[in-house]
């Protein structure tokens, strides 16, 4: 089963305007977006889908405050839907839609839904740095930052649910649609990435009482951390809620900025991730302010140190 | 003066939140900093009562900021003060959480009193709040 990593996360909202203006700020594009809702969409096409949580042409909401209505996952080929659909097949009902799409629902009843996916291949320069004793990666000349440099998400990178039972959820994603355990947080949950994707997650789950199942968090990969601390600061000035970051996790690499958002969980900046192969070995490490981070810093005010005091006569 | 830990600094005591016009019914807005602390103080108008909460979620024990952006406190409906980190709605008028991470916990009041030209200040806690 090559599954690749999150297409598409679908919300049903209680104010598409407020929503409309937050994705937007976020740096996604609309496409197709009426006051019905819609895509919003990263540069490689995957993104976030916004209804009003009374529209019925969403899957039915969490017995929660949660608003994630439906994880879509992009898988290789129609082969794999096939695999899915048989190997779910076995002790569920799995709805196979007239574009070949399939949906289903996971052990704690998170709205799954199975596409071709629709990544559009990326051809972009990763962030270059230059350091003594490596090759320069800019060419003399190649400035690294200026005022109006890019800074938009280049795809969905992840998804981490509130879940009540780890063991479930990880068997499910495991034993039965192939991913696999890169790093484990213990008293939170595990790290997971699909078979086709070589990422250190695209998946992550944090124990929590029953009440609280839903999304906590939805990830978007920028080029560099440049890129991320650029964003971010822009979206503060904005007025937007920086909740946690910007800083550097330790099981992953990657570089994060986590805010607040009018669709009910969280939403990240992050960037620069490890990669892995089947020959890593998950590590372990308990839950905490240490395990979960290198550094952290916050934002402040822009400010400049002056050469006199003032005053000073000269 | 209550002998309950305070919700407030003493230093806080005093300090001028903003004036009671700048807060129409049924909204919130956030406030300060106030001296000696991180996080702001939300002003709610529930049925014509100003209310004024720190805006701390009670989810985390450090409490952390609610809005999604500036001011925005409330939920789609604006019915209720909403903790945009995980969608916990508390209600306006007694802070207290009906649905979400923090079921059964409450924000923290904070203390105010109008003064004779309508600005709103912060006041020591007091058994049975304001009148
Ligand atoms: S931090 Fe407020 S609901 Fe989780
Ligand atoms: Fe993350």
């Amino acid at each position: 089963m090559n599954i690749v990593g999150p297409d598409y996360l679908v919300f049903g909202v209680d104010d598409l305007a407020d929503a409309i203006e937050y994705l937007t700020a976020w740096g996604l594009k609309p496409v197709d977006v009426t006051d019905r809702g819609g895509l919003f969409e990263t540069l490689d096409g995957t993104g976030v889908i916004i209804r009003h949580k009374s529209d019925p042409s969403l899957p039915p909401p969490l017995p929660t405050s949660n608003m994630l209505r439906q994880q879509v996952y992009g898988v290789r080929s129609a082969a794999d839907l096939d695999a899915i659909e048989a190997e779910l097949g076995k002790d569920r009902r799995v709805t196979r839609l007239s574009n070949g799409s399939i949906e289903v629902k996971d052990d704690h009843g998170f709205e799954l839904k199975f596409q071709v996916t629709i990544r559009r291949e990326l051809d972009m320069p990763a962030e270059k740095i230059n350091a003594p004793g490596a090759p320069a990666q800019r060419k003399p000349n190649e400035i690294g930052v200026w005022e109006e440099m890019p800074a938009l998400p280049r795809t969905l990178s992840h998804v981490v649910l509130f879940v009540p039972d780890i063991e479930i959820a990880t068997n499910f994603y495991c034993s039965r649609l192939g991913f696999v355990i890169t790093d484990v947080l213990k008293g939170a949950g595990p790290f997971l990435r699909p078979k086709a994707n070589d990422d250190h997650h695209t998946l992550f789950f944090i124990r929590t009482p029953d009440y609280m199942k839903g999304c906590e968090h939805l990830a978007f990969h920028m080029g560099g951390p440049t890129e991320l601390m650029v964003a971010g600061t822009r979206f503060v000035k904005k007025g937007y809620q920086s909740f946690w970051g910007p800083g550097r996790h330790k099981f992953g690499s990657n570089w994060f900025w986590y805010f607040n958002s009018p669709l009910g969980c969280h939403f990240e900046y992050d960037a620069d991730m490890d990669k892995h192969d089947d020959s890593w070995v998950a590590r372990e490490a308990p839950m905490g302010a240490e395990s979960s981070q290198i550094v952290l810093f916050e934002m402040r005010e822009k400010w400049a140190p002056g050469g006199p005091p003032p005053g000073a006569k000269g | 003066m209550s002998s309950h830990a305070a919700p407030t600094g003493f230093q806080q005591q005093g300090q001028r939140l903003c004036h009671r016009d700048d807060v129409a019914e049924g909204e919130a807005r956030g406030f300060g900093p106030l001296e000696g602390s991180k996080r702001k103080v939300i002003v709610v108008r529930r049925n014509g009562a100003l209310h004024a909460w720190l805006d701390a979620c009670p989810h985390y024990s450090t409490g952390t900021p609610m809005a999604w952006k500036t001011d925005a406190y409330l939920n789609g409906e604006r019915t209720h003060l909403t903790c945009h980190s995980h969608h916990a709605l508390f209600e306006m008028d007694t802070g207290q959480c009906i649905l979400g991470p923090c079921l059964g916990q409450s924000l923290t009041r904070i203390e105010i009193a109008v003064g004779e030209a309508g600005d709103v200040f912060v006041v020591a806690p007091c058994e049975g709040g304001v009148a």
